[in-house]
């Protein structure tokens, strides 16, 4: 009877687990269409549109508005070119490395091209990623793509006025692929070594944030300084085109956070939560310390402040109450404007828009803060601040040595710096040939 | 010099060189940055002795004048020291608030946006 009993339980745990397999495949497969869920495909392309909208015109109109009249029109340009470059290399490598089984360190070969990412209309099939089964891959591929542009469109900020436009299109086009698609493969897809490590991000606290913040950080000390930094006001071109810009980040943050629970269910509305009460609380916060410290609360503050909230939420924002986020997002507010003033006279280098002080700090104050406060019951997982640790510590050192050795390549291929005489004149008209209008 | 003579004499300057030359320069920015308004002066000097646009020369060496000529405007310490004073109503200034109010270069821009 005892033996029975134990040869019925073994077969029906090997069936449970056969059957598991079937819904949850292990890497890209065919399934029927009308398995796909429907509400979900419509929520992911909306998120998708949502977080293209982040870079256009989001933070093109953000950085924009920061950098001084004269070089407006390149610091757009190079939003606009980077979006259509990304897209260019994911589609043809990036989505490849990024997302599909390989090993724990680098993807493999399977979708290079897109290939694969097919809806056969006869067959009634269509093809899936194993991280989102409920969804068409085509929808995943384009989601995940409208992650690497706003990645690699952050990293401008730190490189405005003084860098050659064809060196950072050279730059930018390997970095993506050398840089973030690993690190987005280490963190995100389930054979990675983060992941499997139990390192928590839910929508690119390290993979975007850190990422872009140690990136720009390196950029920096890499270009050197603005002529006259330090000695000249850089007045920005025109703060409203920042305010604009900051608006476009907080409603496209919604997908951002939300579409990245790949489902429009209770987590992610949960996420779209948190998310507004992050950078809500981060305004203030990074506002009440502006209003102590220098006597008035700025336009630029408020809007950096909930920048500096929607960063920090971003690892969280599947696995944290509203309650926690709130904290997150008021630590943020604090530890970003510092990032922005003491921590960059610190540091001594021109990151012209404080792409580090606002991103990688934000997401190093996000990512410790999932570890210390994810809830069991949201998400099923618990945090564990060491982990995280080892996650931020691991993106930081990657993102640091490659991004050096990269623009070192790109120095010799085109050279970094535009010439003392064009960066004087400006770049709009010595990259561009154009003039902002009056 | 007053600025906005400074921008009269750039305004002119930005003129000839677009008809002259067709060189299209900031009109404001050379009125404002002294490295650039050098730049376009060595260039407008250039094309003139090259073109023998005798008007370039002039406007060009009038700029040259006016960006070298000594500003009315108390030293750069003292500026900075009176836009750093608290204000009337009691609240403290933030610093470069006095050179925000002119309309000039704010000091609060030097070495960072935030």
């Amino acid at each position: 009877m005892h033996k029975k009993f134990l040869r019925w339980f073994l077969i029906s745990l090997a069936l449970l687990g056969a059957s598991a397999w079937a819904q949850a495949p292990t890497q890209p497969a065919w399934v029927a269409q009308d398995t796909i869920n429907a509400a979900d495909t419509a929520w992911m392309m909306t998120s998708t549109a949502l977080v293209l909208l982040m870079t256009l015109p989001g933070i093109a109109l953000f950085y924009g508005g920061m950098v001084r009249r004269k070089s407006v029109i390149n610091t757009m340009a190079s939003i606009v070119a980077i979006t259509a470059l990304v897209s260019l290399l994911w589609f043809a490598v990036g989505y490849s490395i990024a997302f599909t089984p390989g090993n724990q360190w680098l993807g493999g070969d399977d979708r290079l091209w897109f290939t694969g990412l097919n809806y056969l209309k006869e067959s009634g099939r269509v093809a899936v990623s194993h991280v989102a089964p409920n969804i068409p891959e085509s929808v995943y591929a384009m989601f995940q793509l409208t992650f690497a542009i706003i990645t690699a469109a952050l990293v401008v900020g730190a490189l405005v006025e003084r860098m050659l436009f064809s060196a950072m299109l050279w730059f930018i086009g390997m970095w993506s692929i050398v840089v973030y698609a690993p690190i987005a493969h280490w963190v995100w897809e389930p054979g990675g070594w983060l992941a499997q490590m139990g390192a928590l991000d839910f929508a690119g606290g390290s993979v975007v944030h850190i990422n872009a913040g140690v990136t720009g950080l390196v950029c920096a000390y890499v270009l050197g300084p603005r002529k006259g930094y330090g000695k000249e006001a850089f007045e920005p071109f025109n703060l409203g085109l920042t305010m604009a810009g900051a608006g476009l980040l907080w409603v496209g943050w919604f997908g951002f956070n939300a579409g990245s629970a790949v489902a429009s269910d209770g987590r992610a509305g949960l996420a779209m939560a948190v998310t507004h009460m992050a950078a809500s609380a981060g305004a203030m916060t990074w506002m009440i310390s502006e209003w102590i410290l220098r006597g008035k609360p700025s336009l630029l503050g408020l809007c950096s402040g909930l920048v500096a909230g929607l960063v920090a939420i971003t690892p969280a924002a599947g696995y944290v109450t509203p309650q926690s986020a709130l904290l997150i997002g008021a630590v943020a507010g604090v530890a970003c404007y510092w990032g922005a003033t003491g921590l960059k006279r610190w540091l001594n280098a021109d990151d012209s828009l404080d792409v580090f002080g606002v991103h990688g700090i934000g997401g190093i104050v996000g990512s410790l803060m999932t570890g210390l406060l994810a809830s069991h019951t949201i998400s099923g997982v618990d945090g564990h601040v060491g982990l995280q640790l080892i996650g931020v510590v691991a993106v930081v050192g990657y993102s640091a040595v490659m991004t050096a050795a990269l623009l070192w390549l790109t120095k010799v291929i085109v050279g970094l710096r535009a010439s003392d005489a064009a960066e004087v004149l400006g770049l709009d008209i010595s990259q561009h040939r154009e003039k902002m209008g009056t | 010099m007053l600025p906005s003579e400074k921008l009269a004499i750039a305004a002119h300057l930005h003129v000839l060189l677009r008809r002259k030359t067709g060189r299209v320069t900031d009109t404001e920015w050379m009125a404002s940055n002294a490295d650039y308004a050098a730049e376009i002066v060595r260039f407008a000097k250039a094309s003139a002795q090259k073109d023998g646009h005798a008007d370039l020369a002039e406007w060009a060496a009038r700029l040259e004048g006016a960006m070298t000529a000594t500003p009315p405007t108390a030293p750069l310490a003292k500026r900075l020291f009176s836009a750093a004073e608290p204000a009337q109503t009691g609240a403290p200034a933030a610093p470069g608030e006095a050179a925000l109010a002119q309309g000039n270069a704010p000091s609060r821009y030097i070495r960072g946006i935030r």
